[in-house]
């Protein structure tokens, strides 16, 4: 479970975080909605530790992320903003490595990672060096080495952004798995059908703050919108006057 | 504890694996260990042609019947070879067709019979630097002929030939070749801090810069690990490289020694197994220290080519010291032994030089090194908390 309270974070003059709370519960799927720089990223990054915010609370199963960094960082799997790999390792070392940076070793680190593999539909790439990978490819890796230690909850930042068809399947293949296993998934984006194909929860997020939170269901409701995206533009004020 | 000892281990071994994967680095490394080896070989080829030069002395000598004497005992002398004269001395040596002839005038016998100083000619010309050493020799040759020859009348008429020679000249040449070796082995230590240092770059922009350019620091420092856990697997790697540079340069050198000809030019001089524990232990400490000061700077870097102008100037700035040192022949202080750098070259001096060292020296030297080395190395890992590092591109 994610909860994050009254999180700000400025840069400079610029707010970009300005008051942001909400809690991404276990066994659910929360989307964080905004247009691009809308501050999902710099939450976050906050909420992974790699960033110190100005002022609020954040909560990884009860720790403390800003007083355990360390101890917060062991239960979080995060596919980062920049997910840059390693060009002369292949895919099963991108895997391993991450793997024994988290201690798992041995057998078990076979398994873990030969399981990853199938079940990203790897395994004809895994013994290849990610150097010449496509974009899909990448972000596979990617993707597997956040998750390798099966943690509890994990985030993804815009994990589907220019990946084609059959990647994008399989990104959100591995996302309703992780839910059903019970983990706590929290990721962004800022395409309103991948939101609202997959979460139980939506955020969404404008300049800085929280427009609105809650089931697809409950924002339709609020804004009066049937369709989710033009629910969306209302929410984010993308339009100065809403039709 | 024990689990940040494991993960920088961890780290360690991947930038390894992934280094030996980068044909770029191992290039690097290996032309790096080529040069000093190259270079002073090279260097030492041209002293020994030059100086076999100098021994062997071809002497074109005009009129050799008027004074047969004299050639005979020319001959006689060790690398020495008498040879016909040119037609015209004079325009054969402007022409530089001929160093330096020796003519003997047909008058030459008849004022030697009569005990009057008897005239040979030496045409040369004093404005060509190559042909000095030639010159000087011939006519040292011809003054020793005449003074053994004045001794010898000195001794028939019964007057000893000491009174004759009331001041002795000893010659002590400070340009010989011994000091021009010298002044080559002088290079060593220089050529083997450039190999630890490039055998350094390659991990310590990789693993810092690198990580940057590519995007994989944010992934990379997500991980549970502290980061003082990651800074110092990667120093570990960046180490082991420096010191397989090292090696490869030492015993490189070991094996060039064994080939070149020093006794022939005079030179005690020996780089022996022996005398390669004594530069290893200098060196190698050395190691840990470069590493870790290239990984703080490349860490400002957002990328390789960034680190990699930083780092070509920092190269530059170790340099000096070697370099003054080297030029100036300054002599040794004991405060220099203590200062990195400039108490490596000091030491390699003394080994190379077979002076005795003690060797609570070494254990000093190499513990400052390390603490240096280990402070650096914990300054990377407070830049890797910063924002401006991790997020800035």
């Amino acid at each position: 479970m994610i909860r994050i309270e009254n999180l700000h974070k400025r840069f400079g003059e610029v707010r970009a975080v300005d008051g942001v709370s909400f809690i991404a519960a276990d066994g659910q799927v929360t989307g964080l909605l905004g247009p691009n720089g809308a501050g999902k990223t710099t939450t976050l990054r906050m909420l992974y530790t790699l960033m110190r915010s100005d002022e609020g609370n954040i909560f990884v199963d009860d720790v403390d992320a800003e007083a355990d960094p360390q101890g917060a960082r062991l239960r979080l799997g995060v596919l980062p903003d920049q997910s840059g790999l390693y060009p002369r390792l292949t895919a099963r070392e991108h895997i391993e490595y991450f793997g024994e940076l988290q201690g798992i070793t041995g057998v078990d680190l076979r398994n873990r990672t030969d399981h990853l593999l199938k079940m990203l539909d790897m395994t004809a790439i895994a013994e290849r060096r990610v150097a010449g990978f496509s974009h899909g490819e990448r972000t596979k890796t990617a993707l597997a080495r956040a998750i390798v230690h099966n943690p509890k909850n994990v985030l993804l930042d815009e994990p589907t952004n220019g990946l084609d068809v059959m990647s994008t399947r399989a990104v959100r293949e591995i996302i309703r798995r992780l839910k059903s296993e019970g983990h706590t998934v929290l990721f962004s984006s800022h395409v309103m059908q991948e939101v609202s194909a997959l979460c139980d929860t939506i955020v969404v997020i404008a300049r800085g703050r929280i427009v609105a939170s809650g089931t697809p269901d409950d924002l339709r409701t609020q804004t009066g919108h049937h369709n989710l995206e033009d629910a969306f533009v209302a929410l984010s004020g993308l339009e100065a006057s809403p039709a | 504890m024990k689990a940040a000892w494991t993960q920088a281990l961890v780290v360690c071994r991947k930038e390894l694996k992934d280094w030996s994967r980068d044909r770029r680095s191992i290039m690097t490394v290996l032309i790096s260990s080529l040069l000093a080896p190259g270079i002073i070989g090279v260097m030492f080829m041209q002293l020994a042609s030059t100086q076999r030069q100098l021994d062997d002395v071809k002497l074109p000598v005009v009129g050799a019947e008027y004074a047969p004497a004299l050639i005979d005992w020319l001959k006689q002398q060790s690398g020495v070879e008498i040879v016909a004269g040119p037609d015209d001395p004079q325009e054969a040596v402007r022409s530089r067709v001929e160093e330096v002839v020796l003519v003997i005038p047909d008058d030459f016998a008849a004022d030697f019979k009569a005990s009057k100083p008897a005239q040979v000619r030496l045409v040369s010309d004093g404005s060509s630097q190559r042909s000095r050493p030639k010159i000087q020799r011939v006519r040292g040759l011809l003054q020793r002929y005449g003074s053994e020859i004045g001794s010898l009348r000195l001794i028939a008429r019964g007057v000893s030939p000491i009174v004759a020679s009331p001041v002795q000249i000893e010659d002590v040449e400070v340009s010989s070749a011994q000091q021009r070796a010298a002044m080559i082995l002088g290079f060593i230590p220089l050529f083997v801090m450039i190999a630890a240092f490039t055998g350094a770059m390659g991990i310590a922009t990789d693993s810092t810069a690198g990580e940057r350019e590519r995007g994989s620091i944010e992934a990379l420092l997500v991980n549970p690990a502290p980061r003082v856990a990651i800074a110092s697997g990667k120093w570990i790697a960046g180490t082991a490289t420096a010191m397989l540079s090292v090696l490869v340069t030492g015993t490189l050198l070991v094996v060039l020694f064994r080939y070149i000809p020093l006794q022939d030019l005079g030179i005690r001089f020996r780089l022996g197994p022996s005398q390669l524990v004594g530069f290893l232990a200098v060196v190698l400490p050395l190691c840990p220290l470069i590493v870790a000061i290239q990984m703080y700077v490349a860490t400002f870097a957002k990328s390789f080519k960034e680190a990699q102008s930083y780092l070509s100037f920092l190269m530059m700035a170790q340099m000096v010291p070697g370099m003054m040192a080297t030029m100036n022949n300054t002599a040794t202080k004991a405060w220099m032994y203590y200062v990195p750098w400039i108490g490596q070259q000091t030491l390699l001096t003394d080994v190379l030089g077979n002076k005795p060292i003690s060797p609570l020296i070494f254990v000093v030297v190499g513990v400052v090194n390390v603490a240096i080395a280990v402070a650096a190395v914990r300054a990377t890992a407070g830049l890797l908390h910063k924002e401006k590092i991790i997020f800035g591109r």
